[in-house]
């Protein structure tokens, strides 16, 4: 037989060697773990949708949050103390006294270009001022700016208020979040890394033989970091997908509320972020086969 | 490949081998096994035939007195040399270990894979070495397809597809009848006559009288008696 047929393959033979980059077969243990991983990405994907419909339904899309205070005096010496008081509210970064013209102005677009006279708008409208906050809460800081206003015959624009207070308690709901994705990603790890143990455990001896004929430690973990690589994104897609049906089935809903959740902007974090759990757990399960069985002095 | 049977392959002195638990396996073994010898190490259960021949690849390190394997200090070596020793290592099993999960080929070709080399390259090598020891037809069968015999002659396979300086056999005939072990103990003998140095532990002491070569007897960890 010569050198070229020698190295033909049969068909319907397909070689599995072991080691590099060569990933292990898959088998029920591999699934079963994939559907978990799954299922708790696809909890961490809900997460975060839900985080991103809240920032679109308090309007987060704005860099900063502004609230108005109007005053309905045109005293100048009122207006000045006024703003000056404000000014002194702890965590108000600054005050700005909006000129009657641009106030106009933006009310003429608010009203969809009403074509009223823009001075005659300027006159009827009251004297505004535009607080900017800033980063950090205070507690007091809504009933500080309400009594300031309060004390000039002022009023304080309570949509604003409320979208400021929803904002901050969306902050603090994205640290939750965030906690909890962490704590699901620490699970999802440890889930993976005890599939990949049992994987070890049913190739010890494969790995063992590797070893004695001087396998390099790369060589011998490589394919169960792989494995756990692609089981952590796996499962981020097959999550990726079951989002679709919450997004499609709640849509109309929230609609309503003027929220579009975008599904795509989930696609990498979860394709990536279960690659990355997958491969912490895979580093988890071989960590203690790296002794292997060169023993030392 | 050329043999200076003048070289020392495993040089060792007061060899002392003791087991975390406290058991000591060798002691005060003092030997030299040059290049190209056919060695029998032989010896009751116990007597620290295995332990030998661990240590000459490194599964066990000297507690104490030297030795040397192929230019290899195994007291100072580090995880790179070992690694590099047991590339030019064949070991063989009692039980053979074979992999039942993977083919005649995936088994015959797993020490070259561990070297790198590329499947397209390996079939015909593993195919080679198949032929020799009379399987080349079964390069796509699975271990457990096949007898006892042909078990033991694919783990010799695997043993010399590297084409290694050394090879060890522990016990390799131990569950096979007298006149497989004398056709597996063949292979051996050819594979030495090519230049490896095989160094075997057995208690099949008949066959030393159809197959002679070095006798190394142990007893209770020691030297009892080297022939010739």
């Amino acid at each position: 037989m010569n050198q070229r047929n020698s190295a033909v393959i049969p068909d319907k033979v397909n070689p599995r060697l072991p080691g590099g980059f060569n990933l292990p077969p898959f088998g029920i243990q591999q699934i079963l773990a994939l559907m978990i991983v799954c299922i708790a990405l696809w909890a961490v994907g809900v997460i975060w949708l839900g985080m991103q419909g809240a920032s679109q339904w308090v309007g987060s899309w704005q860099d900063e949050i502004r609230i108005h205070v109007y005053l309905h005096s045109k005293d100048t010496d009122k207006a000045t103390a006024l703003k000056q008081k404000l000014e002194l509210v702890e965590k108000v970064e600054s005050v700005r006294q909006v000129s009657a013209q641009e106030a106009a102005a933006w009310m003429q677009g608010w009203l969809s270009d009403a074509r009223m006279n823009q001075q005659e708008l300027a006159d009827h409208l009251p004297v505004s001022f535009e607080i900017s906050l800033a980063e950090g809460a205070s507690e007091f800081l809504f009933s500080d700016i309400r009594d300031a206003a309060t004390q000039f015959g002022a009023v304080v624009n309570e949509d604003e208020v409320n979208l400021a207070q929803a904002h901050q308690w969306i902050s603090q709901a994205g640290y939750l979040a965030g906690f909890a994705s962490l704590i699901l990603a620490l699970a999802m790890a440890l889930i993976i890394s005890n599939t990949l143990r049992m994987t070890l455990l049913a190739r010890s001896d494969e790995i063992h033989l590797m070893r004695l004929m001087g396998a390099q430690e790369w060589f011998v973990r490589m394919p169960f970091i792989l494995e756990g690589m692609v089981l952590g994104a796996g499962a981020g897609i097959a999550a990726w997908v079951l989002l679709w049906p919450v997004v499609i089935g709640t849509g109309d809903w929230l609609y309503t509320m003027q929220i579009d959740l975008n599904s795509w902007a989930m696609l990498l974090p979860l394709l990536f972020g279960g690659g990355l759990v997958g491969t912490v757990g895979a580093f988890i399960a071989t960590a203690k086969v790296s002794s292997g069985d060169i023993p030392s002095n | 490949m050329s043999i200076d049977q003048t070289k020392s392959q495993i040089q060792m002195q007061q060899l002392m081998v003791r087991y975390p638990t406290g058991k000591v396996a060798l002691s005060g073994v003092t030997l030299d096994i040059k290049q190209g010898q056919f060695v029998y190490l032989v010896g009751e259960s116990g007597a620290g035939k295995s332990s030998l021949l661990r240590t000459f690849y490194g599964g066990i390190r000297p507690s104490s007195g030297t030795l040397m394997v192929q230019g290899t200090d195994m007291r100072q070596a580090g995880e790179t040399k070992i690694r590099d020793l047991r590339r030019h290592t064949g070991i063989i099993f009692q039980d053979h270990r074979l992999l039942f999960s993977r083919t005649v080929f995936e088994n015959v070709a797993l020490p070259l894979r561990v070297q790198g080399w590329k499947t397209e390259r390996l079939i015909p090598r593993v195919r080679k070495v198949l032929s020799y020891v009379g399987l080349g037809d079964r390069l796509w069968s699975y271990p457990e397809a096949l007898s006892g015999g042909e078990q033991q002659r694919v783990a010799i396979a695997r043993a010399m597809t590297a084409k290694p300086a050394i090879i060890l056999a522990d016990e390799p005939t131990g569950n096979l009848d007298v006149d497989t072990a004398r056709r597996v103990l063949d292979y051996l003998m050819d594979l030495n006559r090519q230049g490896a140095t095989v160094i075997m532990a057995t208690h099949d002491l008949h066959l030393l009288e159809s197959h002679p070569g070095r006798v190394i007897q142990l007893h209770a960890g020691s030297l009892a008696r080297v022939e010739p």
